[in-house]
């Protein structure tokens, strides 16, 4: 049995590891996308960015202000067992989220729909949100995710039922259309992680765009050729737009697109989009049935992807 | 394109300058809002509790500030995007005399129409890069605390030589993201095309 001060403890270093340590792999599409940068005003926002966010880890400091949704995934172990259960472990992740506000590691950033009343932990109805995902074995790996509130809301998270009579070309139209609105004046914060979610009710294909988005190593490939030659098509199409960071012009316009599927049904194809911001944020932690916590550099949650 | 390093408060002169594409630095005493407190200004007519004369730019952000040893601690900052605030943007223009605002994205017409009328610009970082700016940050005071929390709320900053950031609003009303959007357009049309899609593609109509 797992106990509940190991994961509570693994739970905020995750959250504080994912406000202010910037990714190995994020790291390296930055590193990638400064050398092949022809606009110089772009590579010195991107040089700028990138040297913000070393000083981040550093300084124990966020690496946006926006500090964003939080959102846990937890891939759990089938013979897992944790002291409290599971309806602690949430408890265990709330109180994690609090501390970090304390710490100022995250903004007090949630706020009530209507009233805009701001509890000042990012503490409420139904948030932070939590996501499992059940495979064998007796460990548990968590995931926190920061989604951002301009990769959120300025229509870089959306979709559409594409008819089968369109296909690939409907999806791809759509997922081009959207991007270009959404990334216009640097609203959704590119260059974006893009995620796609093809198939599945809508709600199926915008979760799995947001976990394509927040979870897949950034860069990686659908093992599927079909999926991979979407990726590819749309990262080399994105990428010849101009819009660079923050919208201003420049070479790279997305660190990358990852595509996920489910199958759907015979009426249509439901399509949705998740861009994340440049900055990417996300870390994961694994806890072993023994309690051995170990930091995940890339989430696992689509395996080696 | 020009750099030019401007000294708060703004003048007309200082801003007249400028066109979309230059880049600014800014040393001055400035302030901050998000929808919050425009919407308890212009929507709930409550009276701005500070003059913002010598104070005539305003940064749309909510920063993290925390409160250590008795004083206010700036942890992170960076610009919010301005285009959501669009609703009181010619009114905040006007009534607050302001001569320049910063904040991610752009403003729309309205604004544009206004700042061109009473001088003022808009203008934009091209970074994420908050620890690159906090140490030309001092905290000096804050408004509407308690009325608004600690993000929404009035933070009043004394910057020296905050930036870069670049000019997309200019005092004649041309906003550089227009331009760029002419260009984006027909660079989508031809990916569209080496992608096999027809830039004119119609959808099957499903609803």
């Amino acid at each position: 049995m797992i106990p509940i001060q190991i994961y509570e403890k693994a739970l905020l270093e995750t959250v504080k590891r994912g406000a202010t340590v910037i990714s190995d792999d994020v790291r390296e599409a930055f590193e990638a996308a400064i050398l092949r940068e022809s606009n110089p005003d772009a590579k010195r926002g991107l040089t700028a960015t990138l040297n913000s966010m070393d000083l981040s880890a550093k300084r124990e400091n966020p690496l946006c202000v926006d500090t964003g949704w939080p959102i846990f995934y937890f891939k759990v172990g089938n013979d897992c067992v944790l002291e409290g259960g599971f309806m602690e472990l949430e408890n265990a992740a709330r109180r994690a989220v609090a501390k970090a506000t304390e710490r100022g590691y995250l903004r007090a950033t949630m706020k009530h729909p209507l009233t805009g009343y701001d509890p000042g932990n990012n503490i409420g109805m139904n948030i932070p949100d939590f996501t499992y995902q059940f495979v064998p074995g007796d460990s548990i790996e968590i995931s926190y995710a920061a989604k951002g509130g301009g990769s959120e809301c300025f229509g870089g998270t959306r979709h559409r039922i594409v008819a089968f009579a369109d296909g690939i070309q409907g999806i791809e139209k759509f997922v081009i259309d959207s991007f270009v609105a959404s990334a216009r004046a640097g609203a959704v914060c590119p260059p974006s992680v893009l995620g796609i979610g093809i198939g599945g009710t809508a709600n199926v294909a915008a979760n799995l765009a947001k976990e394509a988005a927040c979870l897949r190593t950034v860069g990686s490939k659908h093992p599927d050729p079909t999926f991979a030659k979407i990726e590819e098509d749309l990262y080399k199409a994105l990428n010849s737009l101009g819009i660079g960071i923050l919208g201003a012009g420049g070479d790279t316009s997305v660190l990358a697109v990852h595509v996920e599927y489910a199958y759907t049904h015979i009426a249509g194809i439901a399509c949705a989009t998740s861009t994340n911001c440049m900055i990417a944020r996300r870390a994961s932690s694994r806890i072993e049935a023994d309690g051995t916590v170990t930091p995940m550099k890339s989430p696992n949650w689509f395996g080696d992807r | 394109m020009a750099e030019y390093h401007l000294t708060g408060p703004l003048t007309d002169e200082d801003v007249t300058q400028l066109r979309v594409g230059d880049i600014v630095y800014i040393t001055a005493e400035v302030f901050t809002c998000r929808s919050r407190l425009q919407k308890y200004i212009f929507d709930e007519k409550n009276t701005l509790p500070f003059s913002t004369e010598g104070r005539n730019i305003l940064i749309h952000n909510g920063p993290i500030i925390i409160r250590e040893n008795g004083k206010w601690k700036l942890m992170s900052f960076m610009p919010t995007s301005s285009i959501r605030f669009e609703k009181w943007g010619a009114k905040s223009v006007s009534e607050w005399n302001l001569k320049m605002i910063v904040g991610k994205t752009t403003m729309g017409e309205e604004t544009a129409k206004m700042m061109k009328e009473k001088k003022c610009v808009h203008v934009s970082p091209r970074s994420v890069s908050p620890n690159l700016w906090i140490d030309s940050i001092e905290v000096q005071d804050v408004y509407l605390y308690d009325e608004l929390g600690r993000i929404e709320a009035a933070w009043f900053f004394k910057v020296k030589d905050l930036g870069p950031f670049v000019v997309d609003i200019d005092t004649e009303g041309n906003n550089l993201f227009d331009r760029l959007d002419e260009d984006i357009a027909r660079r989508k049309n031809k990916a569209l095309r080496e992608l096999g899609i027809d830039p004119d593609y119609r959808f099957t109509k499903l609803y």
